[in-house]
């Protein structure tokens, strides 16, 4: 099987400016990558140069220690899913999947063979003799992966495949696609656009924006220890909630105040405190998670901060979980409520929220670089 | 009041179709059993005109010509509409000079074009024969060999109307997604492949569109040989329409024209039902 290596990799269109700067990443043998980012960021251009469908304008993309750069598509022994499947319409699903088998000219008994084998993990065998378009979009969906699989590449690239699908079948195939990838044991690099898919999918995750990587680790450790403003907004549902203000300290304490000064929350016993005494005076955002911001406190060891009565704006109650939703200084919070509790309230309640300070990450406000993680 | 508007909004198309279609196809049913010189009264004759068409050998010799006509003008026509329309495709610089060049000998009178190639064509002066000439080689009776005439006519046809099917085509192959080809690309596909496996079996709708749309316009040749050669060498530009004309307008055989019009539109409608059953119209 194969490892994938993209060293400096850049693109420009003509004259124009560089769309992707400088990405270098290492896929490893047999691991599921996802490539994430808003659209324009540039993943599906970065995932069609390593198919070969976009010229790579500089750096150097390996499979398997060779370069690539200037090998014709069929010749990099990858396979590609497309967004809207790209399944001719005038050949039936076994032509489809025979197409590449075909041109290659291998025997028809093997191809055959190949064809069944692959439609019966992807269990499409009665849809074989079937054209494109009597066909649902999971079942041609399931096509468009098995063309993939009966070619046994090294490598297989993924464009979004799953966002012409609805919620629940979405839910099912990402279940699957897992599945497959354990079965299939090959390297997969997937684009999507959805952070719910990049999270649940990948082995690690590629997060970029317009054009550069953000940050590449593993989804708990982007989860965790967001590099900046941008991953931290981007990763995890509901987003981090972002509220600026300054470090203050008053003699041997040390306190975050926020900017209209509703907020003053004691860092003297927390995790921050040694980081943050360089950001004394200066700006910054603290973030923090709906989980970790709640109407009760989850844990007693750890040093909460709790405020005074706010009135919600909202409250989202979907019984395994409930979110409020309240403005602080003009800025929109969501916290999570006891589902329970919740039931009881209406969004005319007030409610006192208790915040996790030690699970708080804190931002430079100018950089928007994390200056202090949360620790376990 | 009502019940009538919506026939009061068609009505203009209603009247056109009644005196222009109608009309004329009905009436021409009826001349199909009468003799009739336009001044005289008609004169019913039963079957006869019908009987004459199958011994009239030079009707048939004209619908010999016109399908000698069509088998080197319809395949010539596509196949080189095809080409074009694929090389318009691609994003190249001045596409749409090119697209307005090629369609320009569509939208120009067929009778300047002709009279144009009749003297391309001549024998004594014409740019082909003094090329062929230049070459150290001998001249051509383009438009006056009996075996070559028609021919030529059917590569100036070609010149003339490939433009329209160039546009249609266009569109056909504009209708295919570009991620076909990315796929076939990562497949392995080589061009003819993609075209022949890919292209082809896409835009069969345009071309079969295509097909009827140049059979039914080469069935109707008439302007090119009535202006460039009257028929001739020896009847052998003579086409099928020509030939009814010239019985409904020299010699005012009304009625006898009529059937032979008939007779034609039948074969005509049988060439096309022919087609259908191998060119598929679906994808």
């Amino acid at each position: 099987m194969a490892n994938v290596q993209l060293n400096h990799i850049a693109k420009a269109y003509a004259d124009g400016p560089r769309v992707i700067r400088d990405v270098t990443i290492d896929v490893k043998d047999r691991e599921f990558l996802v490539l994430v980012g808003p659209s324009g960021c540039g993943k599906s251009t970065l995932l069609r140069m390593i198919a070969g469908l976009e010229d790579i304008t500089d750096g150097d993309l390996l499979i398997d220690g060779k370069r690539m750069n200037d090998v014709p598509p069929k010749d990099r022994d990858i396979a590609m899913v497309f967004q809207n499947y790209a399944l001719y319409p005038h050949m039936t699903v076994f032509e489809n999947m025979a197409f590449g088998l075909t041109l290659r000219k291998m025997p028809k008994a093997e191809i055959k063979q190949r064809v069944e084998q692959a439609a019966r993990i992807l269990e499409i065998e009665p849809l074989l003799h079937r054209k494109p378009k009597d066909m649902s979009g999971g079942q041609r969906q399931r096509v468009a992966i098995g063309r993939a699989i009966v070619r046994e590449p090294k490598v297989f690239l993924f464009d979004e495949p799953l966002s012409n699908l609805d919620a629940k079948l979405r839910g099912q195939t990402r279940i699957e696609l897992q599945k497959l990838h354990r079965q299939l044991n090959a390297t997969m690099i997937y684009v999507t656009h959805d952070q719910v898919e990049a999270m649940t999918l990948g082995d690690r995750i590629v997060v970029l924006r317009s054009g550069d990587v953000m940050q590449f680790d593993t989804p708990i450790n982007l989860y965790n220890h967001p590099v900046n403003l941008f991953v931290a907004g981007f990763i995890g549902t509901p987003p981090m909630n972002f509220l600026p203000g300054t470090i203050r300290q008053d003699g041997s304490s040390l306190s975050f105040g926020s900017q209209g000064n509703t907020l003053t929350i004691d860092l003297i016993n927390s995790v921050h405190y040694q980081r943050l005494q360089a950001y004394v005076g200066k700006g910054v955002v603290l973030g923090i998670r709906a989980e970790h911001l709640t109407d009760a406190p989850t844990s007693g060891d750890r040093p909460f901060f709790s405020s005074e009565q706010l009135p919600f704006e909202a409250i989202e109650n979907m019984g395994n979980e409930a979110l409020g939703y309240l403005t602080i200084e003009g800025v929109r919070v969501v916290a999570r409520l006891t589902p329970d509790r919740a039931a009881g309230l209406s969004a005319t309640d007030t409610v006192r929220l208790f915040w996790d300070v030690d699970k708080a990450h804190f931002f430079d406000a100018e950089t928007e670089e994390r200056i202090y993680g949360s620790v376990q | 009041m009502k019940k009538l508007t919506p026939y009061l909004l068609v009505s203009p198309y209603l009247l056109h179709f009644l005196v222009f279609v109608a009309f004329p196809v009905g009436f021409s049913v009826v001349l199909t059993f009468h003799d009739w010189n336009i001044i005289s009264p008609m004169k019913w004759v039963g079957l006869a005109n019908y009987g004459r068409v199958f011994r009239d050998r030079e009707f048939w010799q004209a619908v010999w010509n016109t399908l000698r006509f069509l088998v080197v003008h319809i395949p010539l026509q596509i196949a080189i509409a095809l080409f074009l329309a694929e090389l318009l495709n691609r994003t190249i610089r001045g596409a749409a000079f090119f697209r307005a060049a090629f369609f320009l000998p569509v939208i120009v009178s067929g009778v300047v074009v002709t009279i144009l190639w009749q003297q391309l064509y001549s024998f004594n002066s014409g740019l082909l024969n003094r090329g062929l000439v230049g070459l150290g080689l001998g001249r051509v009776g383009w438009l006056d060999d009996p075996d070559v005439a028609m021919y030529s006519i059917a590569v100036m046809a070609t010149w003339k109307n490939v433009g329209l099917y160039v546009i249609l085509f266009l569109v056909g192959l504009q209708s295919v997604p570009e991620q076909y080809y990315e796929a076939a690309d990562l497949e392995g596909a080589t061009t003819w492949q993609k075209f022949r496996y890919i292209t082809l079996p896409i835009i069969n709708p345009t071309l079969f569109t295509v097909v009827v749309l140049s059979t039914i316009g080469g069935f109707s040749l008439f302007i090119e040989p009535y202006i460039m050669t009257e028929g001739g060498p020896l009847n052998s530009t003579l086409s099928a329409v020509m030939y009814i004309y010239k019985q409904a307008f020299q010699y005012y055989h009304m009625g006898y024209s009529a059937t032979l019009g008939f007779c034609f539109a039948l074969i005509i409608l049988l060439v096309v039902v022919v087609q259908r059953r191998y060119v598929e119209r679906e994808i």
